[in-house]
């Protein structure tokens, strides 16, 4: 066997864990997700509602834009049909 | 079937305790952190907990540990790897007379392996801390086994290399 693979093989032992991490690991399993997961969570719910409320806006605004150019198209057609007229008289 | 067994506390705690010592010093070698290690520990075994259903037999249990406990290290390596990290040239000078089998040299193997790029560093772990064939390493690593296989020959060269310039070696060990 080659020294320095000895070597390694001594240096990359396994290490005994840190006591209590079994303990730790079964009170984490018991709890279920960790807080942080549950912040988080919560946190992509409220970007999420958040991202439809302002697409609900912004499909409102486009509504009321589109109401106000249909009103002004309408109120515009008889005073260019006068226009028109006019324009037909005087020549 | 395992499957029923680890359904209760008692039988996963059984897997924690058996696998403990492979999953944290898969991470501990890999990153050099020994906090870093048992959160990257603790993720791991929280996993199990949430896929027991997939988890078929013991060698099952155990080849998926060691892949979920490579995966996760491999990926906190990388968002370590953002913040700044020990370079070749910090790695101290070992003391004069140092010898086979010495801690210190041991220590020394240690930095310098860390040094290592992330997927051979990862390859040395596997083969030297679990004594894993090519193979097997090629499986956990979802790497083709020619490239384990010459990632371990370029590493032990590279490493055999450093080691001479400081003295240390076949050719003329310090002392």
């Amino acid at each position: 066997m080659d020294w320095l693979e000895d070597e390694l093989r001594r240096a990359l032992a396994r290490e005994d864990p840190p006591d209590g991490l079994a303990e730790r690991v079964m009170a984490r399993s018991a709890r279920g997700p960790s807080g942080a997961r549950r912040w988080l969570a919560a946190a992509a719910m409220v970007v999420v509602a958040a991202g439809a409320a302002g697409a609900w806006r912004q499909h409102q605004g486009n509504q009321a834009k589109q109401q106000v150019m249909l009103a002004l198209r309408l109120a515009s057609a008889p005073v260019q049909h006068i226009q028109s007229e006019i324009r037909g008289i005087s020549q | 079937m395992l499957t029923e067994a680890v359904e209760t506390g008692c039988d996963l705690r059984a897997l924690v305790r058996q696998h403990q010592a492979t999953v944290f010093s898969i991470a501990l070698h890999f990153l050099r952190d020994r906090a870093t290690a048992e959160e990257v520990a603790q993720e791991v075994f929280f996993s199990l907990h949430r896929n027991l259903q997939q988890i078929e037999t013991p060698a099952h249990a155990a080849a998926w540990l060691r892949k979920v406990a490579v995966q996760r290290s491999i990926d906190e390596g990388r968002r370590r790897s953002r913040r700044p990290q020990v370079a070749l040239e910090d790695v101290a000078e070992p003391a004069a007379g140092i010898r086979p089998g010495d801690p210190l040299l041991s220590e020394l193997l240690r930095k310098l392996v860390a040094t290592l790029p992330e997927a051979p560093r990862m390859v040395m772990v596997l083969r030297y801390q679990e004594d894993l064939e090519p193979a097997e390493i090629a499986a956990a690593l979802e790497m083709p086994v020619a490239t384990v296989k010459s990632h371990l020959q370029r590493s032990l060269a590279l490493l055999r290399e450093k080691l001479a310039r400081r003295g240390i070696g076949e050719s003329g060990w310090t002392g």
